[in-house]
């Protein structure tokens, strides 16, 4: 069984993020054979103007919880909260712009880097919004170091530059928690550095973010989270996953830990 | 009209089986393991074609309304079915929108030419009514197929992208959108070059026969013309039908794209 100890910060406000006794799997993917992760009864939860960092063995479903965390896949059980709001008391596409997830191939549009970059804004989703102004977008890029023009064909990218524009185009979206899914992995050091630092600048003091990173730690996160053999635990920064639990309740942050996971 | 057709004899008939041979030949020469499918095709041929001969024969006789809309829904039926058996893509449940989209797009543009064109007396006419909407599922039918072919492998390669685009939001018809317009634009294509090359590089098949029946060449000709159109309107209207159908079997219920691990 879980023990649950979600701890509210010194306003008393609840966790921006929330994942309550969730459990997934991929479903019908067990015919081949290999083994598909699953995870039972995993809780979480995410403060406003944070970086998390997840880690863990390749396998063990990191990419698959941040997946159900968008609402991306089938939730078997348990559930997710934003501000303290369900997800099924919004449409899931509402979900999906709060609670953003870039996946690790990033995949542009046909057309420029401005094209991707107001790609959101094509959406029924963000029907009433106003695109962000040329000069914010060009500030985005150079935010990101990245030294291309708005009118550059985004067929013509470099791998990296392509990874940034993708994840740009997350921000320019200003959601409530992005969700990385090892989006430095294609990097080189300078790059990565530069995406670490647009992700606490655009963050703000309102967003939350989960980075899934296989990257040696870039001192941004708060707090990391561990995903192995079906147990998420925690450490906060500078700590070893024993003192989780104290700082915790010291009135910081995320909670935890799943006492059992399924196998 | 009758008096220019010269009857093929039964002897004469049977013997044009010969020209199989070539086929047969060619099998047999460069291993190609196809004679049991040539002999199987040829016997086809031959009793359907002969069968759909006297059942006209029977049918112009003894018409009633009902009688031949029973013929007509009888050929979409193995419309559907033969158009199912031609998508190579693995997508479950195709025979409703397929018998849907065939049905509204073939028999109705049929019934719009019979009736508004043609104008037959009795309007259920199984003289006019028959080969037009044969001629008309006939090309729907090929049309629909490659269509479903097309469109779900533009989706499959585009997996990535749409996975983007609903992770920012996007609605499964956003997403599917650019392959839907892929496959509509390009299944569009043969029926305009056909209309482009007829007349120049062949005769047509429905001219060809009237002429060698022994109709007046331009009456076959404004009767030809007549069908192109028609084949045009009724594959454009088959192939939209049939990708705004079917397009969601690739997307969970809650909308985001199944790619091939999951599906």
């Amino acid at each position: 069984m879980t023990t649950l100890l979600f701890v509210r910060d010194e306003r008393g406000a609840v966790s921006l993020f929330e994942a309550r006794d969730l459990s997934i799997a991929y479903g019908a993917a067990d015919e081949s054979g290999a083994p598909s992760p699953r995870l039972d009864g995993v809780s979480f939860g995410l403060e406003r103007g944070r970086i998390y960092d997840l880690v863990g063995p390749s396998g063990a479903g990191k990419s698959m919880l941040i997946r159900a965390c968008a609402q991306m896949m089938d939730i078997e059980g348990g559930g997710l909260l934003l501000d303290g709001v369900p997800s099924d008391a919004m449409p899931v596409r509402e979900w999906r712009r709060r609670v953003c997830l870039v996946p690790q191939h990033a995949s542009l549009v046909a057309g420029s880097v401005r094209d991707n970059l107001l790609l959101p804004w094509t959406l029924k989703v963000n029907r009433d919004r106003r695109p962000p102004a040329e000069a914010e977008l060009e500030a985005l890029l150079d935010a990101a170091l990245l030294d291309v023009s708005l009118d550059r064909d985004a067929a013509k990218l470099s791998g990296g530059q392509a990874a940034r524009v993708a994840l740009l185009r997350a921000f320019a979206a200003r959601p409530q928690v992005l969700l990385l899914d090892e989006v430095d992995a294609a990097l080189d050091d300078a790059s990565a550095q530069a995406v670490g630092a647009l992700t606490a600048e655009t963050l703000g003091r309102e967003a939350a973010c989960l980075r899934i990173r296989h990257r040696p730690p870039d001192g941004r996160a708060f707090g990391t989270f561990r995903l192995e053999g079906g147990r998420l635990t925690y450490a906060e920064a500078g700590c070893d996953g024993r003192s989780a639990r104290g700082e915790a309740s010291g009135g910081n942050s995320a909670t935890l830990p799943g006492e059992e996971g399924g196998a | 009209m009758e008096g220019g057709v010269i009857d093929i004899g039964t002897v004469e008939l049977f013997a044009a089986s010969a020209l199989m041979l070539v086929a047969g030949v060619v099998s047999w020469r460069l291993a190609l393991g196809q004679e049991r499918s040539i002999a199987i095709a040829t016997v086809r041929a031959f009793v359907q074609l002969l069968a759909m001969g006297f059942l006209l024969v029977y049918l112009f006789r003894y018409q009633s309304w009902w009688l031949v809309l029973a013929v007509l829904l009888a050929m979409a039926l193995c419309a559907t079915q033969i158009a199912a058996s031609r998508v190579k893509q693995k997508v479950r449940g195709l025979h409703l929108p397929i018998f849907a989209t065939l049905l509204s797009s073939s028999m109705v543009i049929a019934f719009v030419v019979v009736e508004g064109v043609i104008q037959p007396d009795p309007w259920y006419s199984a003289r006019q009514l028959v080969p037009i909407a044969g001629m008309a599922l006939g090309n729907t039918m090929s049309a629909t197929a490659v269509a479903i072919d097309r469109l779900f492998a533009d989706l499959d390669s585009r997996s990535d992208e749409m996975f983007a685009l609903v992770a920012l939001g996007a609605t499964p018809r956003e997403a599917a959108f650019p392959s839907i317009k892929a496959a509509v634009g390009a299944g569009i294509l043969p029926t305009l070059a056909t209309m482009c090359a007829a007349g120049i590089v062949q005769i047509p098949g429905m001219m060809s026969g009237q002429i060698l029946a022994g109709a007046d060449p331009v009456e076959a000709a404004k009767y030809q013309i007549v069908v192109l159109l028609m084949m045009s309107a009724a594959t454009t209207l088959a192939i939209v039908l049939i990708c705004f159908l079917t397009f969601r079997r690739r997307f969970s219920r809650e909308g985001y794209y199944l790619d091939a691990g999951i599906r």
